[in-house]
């Protein structure tokens, strides 16, 4: 034996090294977080509470009893951590895109956030917990009574459960923000989980090295028995028990806590999928090896539940009895820490609040800070959930069998599957259905398995056991229906599990849900899709700014609060003050309450603030399921697509009209090499003579070089033409324009030509338009247009009695000058034609122009907004008519 | 185009064979198939069937380490500096 003073003293530094852990990291995470404690590593060892005293004690006692059955209980858990992909990342998804505080939280909210579905939730937790702490005092206090000699136990356990409520009090309601996160209480297990693990390593291999002589020694001549228990070990029992496991590791309030509230980071639990079933086979390893040395050498009757701590005391190891004892006292304080973090927040969530809500209804704006009542009922609450715990130790008196209390919480809790996963996979499942699934499982585990293992002391007497409620054999707890020759336990899962998953299968497909639940299905289903989307929407109206800040400032704190608000007022660009109470102001408050104070709660009292609840028409919107989504998607391509063929089109059109510029810009070219030739070959042809024929006369030689001279303006002005159009139709060339009297600028031009008409004799009439009429247009460049097409007349006409009449009209704006001839006009045919560069119409003959006179005047006319056309009388004659723009 | 549709048949596979992963380990844990290893007798003085859930179960640790990595990039999870923040 241990000295008591020994064992006490080692345990209450192990404490205060636990409480030094914490309090240095929470203090330091307040400062800034901690890189380390950010690991998946750290992540992993606080998943790892999943491993009570339960195992570290009561896995051997349970491999001496049943044989390798125990391993079922680490299976499932590897199971659902190996295909973490498909279930976990979608809890751990949620949890965090809604601030879910607890499994009670998710629940509630995912069914609509509905307040009696957290109640109902969080009670089951509450009473499968209840036993559970229970069983982890007792094995606290057998451990400390067997290696001290100490014999009251209740004392020792009392004082055990004081120091636990204190030590989760004093970590675990530090803060009510940070979405229910405890960086130190994780610290804190994670040492315990290290501890645990190499405490159970070291009795492990001291047992089957040092008393067992090794595996091969351990397991020669064994009976199969040993290895396959009882009965028929690979049977519904085994597949049961590894279902319950499963189930255990993500319903189980503190799994939930650890798993998905705490989760820092996704991609955590990618390491963990690994590490977390590692951990667990490193603490299976031996146990088997343990159970098989303490059966060989402990004395008969001895009890294999603490096998773990009896084994080293029995051969005077009391080193190995002493860190096999704090191992055990490890995994049985982590387990109740977190379990009472886990609990205490459904319990003052969801039955505290609503009640003090109730109460403070009357004058929700003055006094009363909700902060501190929340974390006055969350300490209050711990105390008396470890109080149920130690009362119900204390009256149950321990029982030995410590699995048999386990895996009836595991079944307790196993309840919340069906509603969990229907609630996160399926959209049709309804809250109704949720609620009688629950309830139906929960009194079915409460008949067949709960009360059954008091063996008759609690309500169900010991005869109602053996023959059914007033002599009904169907009725019987253990063999309902008569459906007997079952282990109780698969007896009891059968009926529970499967009632319940029934009951919310057939529930959902006959109930109909509500705006709001449809909206939180949406949201929990397609969480990986729905980005964002409010989770729910209060008609903002009735919203009052003040009354939302007040509230704010009760939960999350004066200094928090304001910080909100404030960047919310930045988002909405409002500089100072309060935010306007919008939909989206009041769901982002909604959800930072509910970090604090569950979905459900928060619900309620920004609906009480705030008015009136209603979903609003983008939230149904968003409802809008799948092929809806589909339909905008496809609607979108096919729009895309039309855009792509269009864009297509109009590149073919261009690319064709680029191939037509192309060929006009080939034949410009040619034609004005064509054109230059004509003077050029002539010059050329005159300098040879004068160079190489002496015998050229004077008069001969003055001729010639006249001539050269004459070609040679002749090419200036050609190539002066060529650099107008080019500028004038590259837009280049801006012309000014200005107010002109068109009149005037007509008399002008036939004044110009005069000496031409006189000569030729012919006879000039204008026909003006009202005085005083004037056009916007460059004087210059009008007279050139003017100038060119009265000569034009002039020259091309082979008329005996040749005239020419200007006729100005205007209308509307506009204003029109036609210049009239009797010279024979031109045909339809060449009425394009003439406007071409370098052409010149069938009436040129042998004209010496180069036929760049009209495109020009089109080109100046076209700078001035204007136009320059041929028109077709009804007699067939032609004219030309310059449209302008009328001066306003 | 074509990397993008290889990226998402590349993604659906890891997600196949983490599923397939999970259901070999299930039947391989689970009656009748655990059955199986209720052989009598020993391999290096270490039972059948105490050796055979323990060879699976490493087997399904293995399994789940090596897809962990691929499966976390193939997907961006979200960390606590990225929290899906969608007030506004």
């Amino acid at each position: 034996m241990l000295s008591p003073n020994i064992l006490l003293l080692a345990c209450l530094c192990y404490v205060a090294l636990l409480f030094a852990v914490a309090f240095a990291v929470d203090l330091r995470t307040r400062k800034r977080p901690i890189e380390w404690l950010h690991s998946p590593i750290i992540y992993t060892l606080s998943i790892s509470v999943y491993c009570t005293s339960w195992t570290f004690y009561g896995a051997v006692g349970f491999a001496a009893r049943n044989g390798l059955e125990f391993i079922t209980i680490y299976l499932g858990p590897t199971l659902v951590f190996v295909g973490w992909w498909w279930l976990l990342r979608k809890l751990v998804r949620i949890g965090r895109a809604h601030r879910i505080t607890s499994i009670a939280d998710l629940i509630s909210s995912r069914y609509g956030k509905s307040p009696s579905l957290a109640v109902l939730v969080t009670l089951i937790a509450l009473i499968a917990t209840t036993p559970y702490i229970a069983l982890q005092l007792q094995s606290v206090t057998h451990s400390y009574q067997v290696i001290s000699g100490e014999a009251d136990g209740i004392r020792t356990a009392f004082w055990v459960a004081a120091g636990m409520a204190l030590f989760t009090i004093l970590f675990g309601t530090r803060n009510l923000d940070a979405n229910e996160r405890h960086h130190g209480v994780v610290a804190a297990i994670a040492l315990e989980a290290v501890v645990k693990l190499i405490a159970l390593l070291a009795v492990g291999i001291f047992a089957t090295y040092g008393l067992g002589g090794g595996f091969g020694k351990i397991f020669a001549d064994l009976p199969p028995e040993a290895i396959r228990g009882a009965g028929e070990i690979f049977g519904p029992r085994w597949a049961i028990l590894t279902f319950l496991s499963a189930t255990a590791i993500i319903c189980l309030p503190r799994q939930f806590q650890v798993t998905v509230v705490e989760n820092i980071e996704e991609r955590h639990l990618s390491t963990a999928s690994w590490l977390f079933p590692l951990y667990l086979l490193g603490m299976t390893i031996f146990i088997m090896p343990i159970a098989l040395v303490g059966q060989q050498v402990m004395p008969e009757g001895s009890n294999p539940d603490l096998y773990v701590l009896t084994l080293p005391l029995a051969e005077q190891r009391h080193d190995l009895a002493l860190l096999a004892f704090l191992g055990g006292f490890s995994s049985a304080t982590s387990m109740v820490i977190v379990a009472a973090i886990a609990v205490s927040t459904m319990v003052s969530n969801h039955i505290v609040m609503p009640v003090a809500l109730k109460l403070l209804a009357a004058n929700h704006a003055v006094s009363g800070d909700v902060r501190s009542l929340l974390l006055i009922s969350r300490r209050v609450s711990i105390a008396v959930i470890l109080g149920l715990g130690f009362l119900y130790f204390w009256i149950s008196g321990g029982s030995d069998a410590l699995a048999a209390i386990g895996l009836i919480a595991f079944v307790g809790v196993a309840q919340f599957m069906p509603s969990l996963l229907g609630g996160i996979f399926w959209r049709g499942a309804t809250r109704a259905a949720a609620l009688s699934g629950l309830i139906v499982g929960f009194v079915l585990w409460a008949y067949t398995l709960f009360l059954p293992s008091f063996g008759g002391e609690l309500i169900l007497g010991p005869e109602l056991l053996k023959d059914g409620p007033w002599g009904i054999g169907a009725l019987r707890p253990q063999a309902l229906l008569g459906l007997s020759g079952l282990d109780p336990l698969v007896h009891a899962v059968v009926w529970s599990v499967g009632a319940n998953a029934l009951v919310f299968i057939v529930v959902s497909s006959l109930t109909q849900s509500d705006a709001l639940e449809r909206l939180q299905g949406a949201l929990f289903v397609d969480v990986y899709r729905a980005a964002g989307g409010a989770p729910s929407s209060i008609s903002a109206e009735s919203a009052n700014s003040e009354d939302l800040f007040i509230l704010a400032q009760r939960i999350l704190g004066a200094e928090p609060a304001r910080r909100l608000f404030d960047e919310m007022a930045k988002i909405q660009g409002t500089p100072s003050g309060l935010p306007h109470p919008t939909d989206s102001v009041i769901a982002r408050l909604e959800r930072e309450l509910a970090g604090s104070i569950g979905a459900a709660s928060a619900h309620a009292m920004v609906t009480r603030i705030a008015g009136r609840e209603t979903v609003g028409i983008t939230e149904l919107i968003d409802i809008a399921d799948e092929t809806q989504r589909l339909i905008v998607t496809s609607q979108q391509l096919a729009e895309k697509t039309v855009e792509l063929e269009s864009a297509a089109q109009q590149l073919r059109t261009a690319n064709e009209r680029l191939r037509a510029l192309d060929a006009q810009k080939d034949e410009f070219l040619s034609q004005i090499s064509h054109e230059l030739r004509t003077p050029m070959t002539s010059i050329r042809s005159f300098a040879d003579i004068l160079k190489d024929s002496k015998g050229v006369s004077a008069k001969d030689r003055k001729r010639f070089v006249s001539i050269i001279h004459e070609e040679s303006i002749r090419l200036t002005r050609l190539l002066d033409e060529i650099l107008d159009i080019s500028r004038l139709e590259a837009g280049t060339t801006d012309l000014e324009l200005e107010p002109i009297d068109v009149n005037a600028a007509i008399a002008t031009a036939v004044e110009t030509v005069s000496g031409m008409t006189t000569n030729t004799g012919v006879d000039v009439r204008s026909v003006p338009g009202p005085s005083g009429l004037s056009v916007s247009a460059n004087a210059d460049r009008l007279r050139q247009v003017l100038i060119n097409i009265l000569s034009n007349a002039v020259k091309y006409n082979r008329s005996d009695t040749p005239e020419i009449e200007i006729r100005t009209e205007n209308a509307g704006g506009i204003v029109w000058i036609d210049v009239i001839d009797n010279g024979g006009g031109i045909t339809p045919e060449d009425a394009d034609l003439v406007f071409e560069k370098f052409a010149r119409g069938s009436r040129s003959g042998n004209d010496p122009g180069a036929g760049l006179g009209l495109p020009i005047s089109r080109a100046i006319m076209r700078a001035m907004r204007g136009d320059l056309t041929v028109k077709f009388a009804d007699d067939g004659t032609s004219f030309f008519r310059l449209r302008l723009l009328r001066h306003q | 185009m074509a990397d993008r549709a290889h990226l998402q048949l590349h993604r659906r596979k890891l997600h196949d064979r983490s599923i397939a992963l999970v259901l070999v380990g299930m039947v391989l844990l689970m009656p009748p198939v655990v059955g199986v290893g209720l052989i009598e007798g020993d391999i290096a003085g270490i039972p059948i069937p105490l050796l055979y859930v323990f060879v699976v179960w490493t087997l399904l640790i293995i399994g789940a380490a090596a897809l962990s990595r691929p499966l976390r990039d193939s997907e961006d999870l979200v960390s606590s500096q990225d929290a899906p923040d969608n007030s506004d």
